[in-house]
């Protein structure tokens, strides 16, 4: 294979795996006789070998990935939705009157809003000091589903 | 190490016949003596028809060498020789004992059709 392709083509695999491998691959690289089909196999055990250091690094629970499927990370997010659901569901049903008393629908959405800010504590608190870049991103998406969800509420001033 | 007196030749035309399970092919390889990769696929090649690709082959490496049944041995110029384990022989005779049977089952039964 040509000696420029096959250095190329190294630098598809992850960093861990070139600082292991890298050197006798290129050698082995240098004897095969190439082609396309070879080519794509480099190629594809490239992709294999991130899936595969990614998840490594999942099983460690560290990663956005593992974190934002952590049933704490999930369970605001569910709940802010499930109340930008109710308010959108009484807008469509009721329009965009405001009531003089609190509805059933009022109710649920507070609960839902003030449901969710314990676990979104407890999964900051956890969280934040083990792995804070990974946690901060999960804690801007879950601060995004509450103001989605506020957003009607307070753009038609229900 | 490049002589393919032995070569199995599978059916070519139709594709079939191929057999491949990278690690496996690795293992079985190493049987017989450390080799470095490119000596492992020319073997390969030899015992079963099958050329793996320079990332499969080195795929197989790193996951069995990761399981303990291969290791590294002192490298010869650019090219890192490997050899096979105890563990990896136990794991390998295991293996060919179970596709042997497996075999010996599926061949009785195409007797009978």
């Amino acid at each position: 294979m040509n000696r420029r392709l096959a250095h190329l083509l190294i630098y598809l695999y992850p960093h861990r795996w070139r600082d292991r491998y890298g050197e006798e691959f290129e050698t082995v690289l240098h004897e095969h006789r190439g082609g396309v089909g070879a080519t794509f196999d480099i190629i594809r055990g490239a992709l294999k070998e991130h899936v595969l250091s990614s998840s490594q690094l999942s099983s460690h629970g560290r990663t956005f990935g593992a974190l934002a499927l952590k049933p704490s990370a999930l369970i605001p997010v569910a709940m802010s939705l499930a109340a930008l659901s109710v308010v959108l569901g009484h807008i469509a049903m009721y329009g965009v009157a405001r009531e003089a008393d609190e509805g059933a629908a009022a109710h649920i959405w507070q609960l839902l809003m003030a449901g969710q800010v314990p676990v979104l504590l407890f999964f900051a608190i956890k969280w934040l000091p083990q792995a804070p870049r990974p946690t901060l991103y999960v804690l801007v998406i879950q601060v995004g589903a509450v103001l989605a969800s506020m957003a009607p509420v307070f753009f038609f001033n229900l | 190490m490049r002589s393919t007196r032995n070569v199995v030749k599978p059916d070519q035309d139709s594709g079939l016949g191929y057999y491949s399970d990278p690690p496996l092919l690795v293992l079985a390889s190493l049987a017989s003596g450390p080799k470095h990769g490119h000596a492992m696929t020319e073997d390969i090649v030899g015992l079963c028809g099958t050329r793996l690709g320079p990332g499969t082959l080195y795929g197989a490496i790193a996951k069995l060498e990761q399981q303990g049944w291969i290791e590294p041995l002192p490298p010869e110029d650019r090219r890192q020789p490997y050899r096979i384990t105890l563990e990896g022989l136990r794991v390998l005779r295991s293996k060919l004992a179970t596709l042997r049977q497996f075999a010996k089952a599926g061949l009785k039964r195409l007797e009978a059709v």
